[in-house]
């Protein structure tokens, strides 16, 4: 009975989750298969009607033709749509793989050395962390004027790095720590430091690099703001701010929808491959 | 002190500058820089129009922005603002992670689901969220309109908006802490569990003694986490609410966006960046104060 | 298909017209070098057309992107910073800016500006000249704020044309007796969350009653805060509808789009809206009051104000043969193709009902024509020829180099009126001394 009883709990549980999940995207992203004038209606209708993949076609600029015989034409902002992909791409990636090299030694560091001035340090790093993009955003902007990078993919990257560094940093310091402490075994078997971190620490804490990797890539894959004043209407442009288009003005609710799908994709298989890192990875007391 | 001890400390201190040192000199540099640049505005008065001047003025701009009306009433709707997030995303960043913890059939497919916020930029989050909560649009009015009410849900008003902007923000959030909260329980030893059972624990006396523990320092970090990220947090506010209805949901970075960038008052924005930067700060290290450094202790 | 067949008969007629007028006309691009043209989003499929036709058939090389957010502010930074920029959108309200600013190439500089200016009406004329130069060429013209009324609700509360407010005060006074007829919120107020929101809102509802904001050649406020006042009166029935929440409160933050498909949605009697929101109003696959949607008349009042934008070019470092480059593609654009018609100005009037600036794109049957098939009902043809002919321009606080700052203020200034059920006598005060401050600090 209680056994049974703690199942259903669980089951409820999960699928309160699941909707909380959800729902929300749901919502949104119903509007990405309906019709402007489904659309237009008040109450909004709970699902789709008539469901047409119209907008997914016109984002990328191809026409699409109803059943009724009428055309939706291709947005006008596919160029934008489709370059904006490409830059995400090259971005989230370079940021990534960057953003491990750098920040698995330092947090390594941080979680699990002494050292004279590691407060101090880590108070940086806490700076860092803190500055709102909206105030380093014009500094930024001058100093990149300055310096020809604004509207390029390179300054971008290096201002996506500003963010993920620390953040990811910080992130992984707290869960480097809670590792079992393998140095002083890893020194009687003749491992130096640097093999221990490597050959140990960092499969040993495989989870944890995944995860980090996620938000490398997830930050520099859906960074808005500074991407809004540094690259918008260049040929940088990423794509949170290419489908931003779809907002204003001219209402194109459908476009908008069909374009945040179109986001979602990537993260959302990065997301699925690592998240297995977790599952596979029963750690169970290595030291036993 | 042992000779031996020494030399590993020393090569501790090397071994960290080797591997620490190259990152810190480059964000040194790209956050210096910036900063210096926005103190140096802070003491200014700048203008661009009609060609740029800069003209020295002191800490005026700060005694300014303390007298501000408006940035008091900024001041605390950030306030309210994060407390809200930031309890809702550990809370439920928390219980999700419980929930995935267990073992379940479909276990991957449960967690490529839930991360899925988390996919969603802030920009899309806000996008999402204002359609969700709007009278025109909203869930609300649907479901209303289909139990026989004729009535439109409207939750984007000035009472609730900032409750609107919250949830959403912890909607976005949650799954990154659950997800580092799910690796850290994943490093419990299970023979706890069996050693807890053998102890004839409650439930709830397993959580607080085997569950809880290894996850406080974790906790920790993702509250001063979340609470930084709510703090700065712009574009989603900027495109659910646009700082309104109003002036109802300007927090400071949308109210330092509208000084800077609308306004072109850059001197004044970059004053009030910098009482943002110290609220962010001085939060964190309360935190830290208060509660973090009881936990670095523990461990 | 039929609407692209339609336009290019258009052409053709066109082109027979006023032919070989343009046959030195040069607009081949030469320079080989990259024209950035950027704008806000409205229709930007028939714009990347109109650009792939430029390039096609003139061999250009024009990079056409939008620009999202706040688009005066955001476009200001790219002009201070001198990023590649040749060709934008813009209003008048920060036309006049930009070139105090320093940044932009009157249109003056086209060899063919004579003729430009001899197509253009006088009053839009004027309204783009700044300091006596014409700053850009005709992108659309409108008034923004034309009282849209949703014809099916009207009759349906039991009313005819014959009961159609003249002014406010009557339209006012209807809301409220819908009310009592059962239906709580009527009215889509002009109060979204754009820079061109519930500022331009204030603005024109002023200029309906008679008021004026700013003088137009001096700038110095003019509003007056007796009871019987144009602003008075405005703020006094937006705090009497607000506090009776005839109006719904996220009309606060709504933006362009969901103004639109809010009034679409057939939820509202009146809003004030774009003029050529009529068009989208009446499609069926947009709306939900095709067919209903229509405004109205001109009865002695004026509705809303003269909204428009131009082209502009601006004067960033280049080499002198892009900035010919930059030219050609500017008068192609802003104003007649190779073939001498005024190719895009006649397309987007065919499109979405946009007015143009020029005689040859207005005065032409196609126009006629197609203001027709766009219009709920036949006589709404001269309601809207008449409300266009009577709408004012805020002269005395658009052309002026603080538009855009004093805008920018007024927006949040009557939201918190609103919010904090604000006192109106301080509210008018405030906003005459805001208008003193700025001239002083501008030294005008």
């Amino acid at each position: 009975m209680r056994i049974r009883l703690s199942t259903i709990w669980s089951w409820l549980a999960l699928a309160v989750v699941v909707i909380w999940t959800l729902l929300p995207i749901y919502w949104f992203l119903k509007n990405s298969l309906l019709t402007p004038d489904e659309i237009a209606r008040f109450p909004q209708p709970l699902y789709p009607l008539e469901p047409t993949p119209a907008a997914f076609f016109n984002i990328f600029g191809f026409e699409y033709e109803m059943a009724d015989g009428l055309v939706r034409r291709g947005s006008g902002q596919a160029n934008q749509i489709i370059r904006g992909l490409g830059n995400s791409l090259i971005v989230s990636a370079v940021v990534t793989v960057v953003t491990l090299f750098v920040v698995l030694p330092l947090a390594y560091v941080f979680a699990r050395l002494d050292f004279p001035h590691k407060n101090k340090l880590l108070f940086a790093i806490l700076l860092a962390v803190a500055l709102p993009p909206v105030s380093t955003l014009i500094p930024f902007y001058a100093m990149y004027v300055r310096l020809g990078l604004s509207g390029t993919l390179v300054g971008l990257i290096i201002v996506t790095l500003t963010i993920t560094i620390p953040f990811v940093t910080w992130m992984l310091i707290g869960y480097f720590r809670n590792l079992p402490q393998v140095e002083r075994l890893a020194r009687i078997d003749g491992f130096s430091r640097f093999e221990t971190f490597v050959k140990i620490i960092v499969p040993l804490g495989r989870s944890g690099v995944a995860v980090a990797a996620v938000i490398a890539f997830l930050f520099s894959w859906n960074e808005y703001t500074y991407a809004l004043l540094l690259v918008n209407g260049t040929t940088a442009n990423t794509l949170p701010t290419a489908i931003s288009g779809f907002l204003f003005q001219h209402p194109e609710p459908s476009h908008l929808a069909a374009a945040v799908v179109l986001t979602m994709v990537p993260p959302a298989l990065v997301a699925f491959f690592l998240q297995r890192h977790i599952a596979e990875m029963n750690l169970v007391d290595p030291v036993r | 002190m042992s000779a031996a001890q020494r030399t590993a400390e020393l090569s501790n201190l090397r071994f960290s500058l080797l591997l620490a040192l190259p990152v810190l000199v480059f964000l040194l540099l790209v956050v210096a820089y910036p900063l210096g640049y926005a103190l140096w505005m802070s003491l200014h008065e700048i203008s661009f129009f009609g060609g740029y001047k800069a003209t020295f003025v002191g800490a005026e701009n700060f005694s300014d922005v303390i007298d501000d009306r408006k940035f008091k009433k900024s001041l605390w709707i950030t306030v309210r603002f994060t407390l809200e997030s930031v309890a809702l995303a550990m809370v439920i960043g928390l219980l999700i992670a419980l929930v995935l913890n267990r073992k379940m059939r479909f276990a991957g497919l449960v967690r490529t689901i839930v991360i899925l916020p988390w996919c969603i930029s802030l920009y899309g989050t806000g996008v999402i969220f204002s359609n969700l909560a709007k009278g025109q649009t909203g869930i609300g009015t649907a479901i209303a309109y289909a139990l026989g009410f004729d009535e439109a849900v409207n939750v984007v008003n000035r009472q609730w908006v900032i409750e609107v902007l919250a949830v959403g923000n912890a909607w976005n959030m949650a799954p990154l802490v659950a997800f580092f909260l799910l690796a850290n329980l994943k490093t419990i030893p299970s023979r706890l569990y069996d050693l807890a059972a053998i102890d004839r624990m409650s439930r709830l006396e397993t959580f607080l003694n085997v569950t809880l523990p290894p996850l406080r320092f974790t906790l920790f970090v993702f509250t001063c986490i979340t609470t930084v990220l709510s703090m700065k947090l712009f574009d989603f506010i900027f495109v659910l609410s646009g700082g309104g209805p109003g002036t109802a949901s300007s927090t400071l970075t949308y109210r330092i966006y509208k000084e800077s960038f609308k306004d072109l008052d850059l001197g004044y924005g970059a004053a009030m960046s910098f009482m943002l930067l110290a609220l962010i700060l001085g939060t964190t290290l309360l935190l830290y104060a208060f509660w973090g450094r009881r936990e670095a202790r523990s461990i | 298909m039929k609407l692209r067949a339609t336009a290019m008969a258009v052409a053709g007629s066109l082109m027979l017209m006023s032919g070989a007028a343009l046959a030195e006309s040069g607009l081949e691009a030469q320079s080989g070098e990259t024209v950035f043209f950027r704008g806000w989003q409205y229709k930007t499929d028939i714009v990347q057309d109109n650009v792939d036709r430029y390039n096609n058939e003139q061999g250009g090389n024009v990079d056409y992107a939008t620009v999202t957010g706040d688009y005066p502010a955001i476009m200001e930074q790219n002009l201070m910073a001198g990023a590649e920029l040749d060709v934008l959108y813009a209003n008048p309200s920060q036309a006049g800016r930009y070139f105090d600013g320093g940044w932009i190439m009157p249109a003056e500089a086209l060899p063919n500006i004579d003729a430009i200016k001899a197509d253009m009406y006088p009053n839009i004329l004027d309204a783009w000249s700044y300091k006596g130069q014409l700053l850009g060429l005709s992108y659309f013209v409108s008034t923004r704020g034309v009282m849209h009324v949703n014809l099916e609700k009207y009759y349906e509360l039991g009313y005819s044309d014959a009961d159609f407010p003249a002014d406010w005060d009557a339209l006012y006074d209807q809301l409220y007796e819908m009310r009592d007829k059962g239906l709580d919120q009527p009215f889509l107020p002009h109060w979204i969350n754009e820079w061109y929101g519930i500022s331009w809102g204030f603005d024109f509802e002023v200029m309906n009653r008679g008021g004026q904001v700013a003088h137009p050649d001096t700038h110095a406020p003019l509003l007056t805060t007796d009871a019987d006042g144009a602003a008075y009166k405005t703020l006094e029935d937006w705090k009497r509808i607000w506090n009776d929440g005839l109006v719904p409160e996220e009309v606060l933050t709504y933006n362009e789009s969901s103004y639109i498909d809010a009034y679409a949605s057939g939820r509202y009697v009146f809003s004030p809206q774009q003029l050529y929101d009529l068009e989208t109003f009446n499609r069926e696959d947009r709306s939900q009051i095709a067919g209903h949607a229509s405004l109205l008349p001109y009865q002695g009042q004026s509705w809303g104000l003269l909204d428009s934008a131009v082209y502009l070019m601006t004067s960033r470092e280049r080499s002198d043969a892009q900035t010919d480059d930059v030219k050609r593609f500017a008068s192609w654009y802003g104003y007649q193709d190779q073939t001498g018609n005024v190719f895009v100005g006649n397309r987007w009037m065919q499109e979405s009902m946009l007015f143009s600036g020029y005689k040859s794109v207005m005065e032409s049957d196609a126009a006629a024509e197609r203001m027709k098939s766009a219009l709920a009902r036949e006589q709404d043809i001269a309601a809207v020829l008449g409300v266009y002919a009577a709408t004012p321009y805020p002269k005395g606080i658009w052309s002026v180099v603080w538009a855009e700052e004093f805008n920018s203020w007024l927006k949040e200034t009557l939201q918190e009126f609103l919010q904090d059920d604000g006192d109106i006598v301080e509210t008018i005060e405030a906003i005459n001394e805001e208008i003193v401050d700025l001239n002083k600090k501008y030294g005008l």
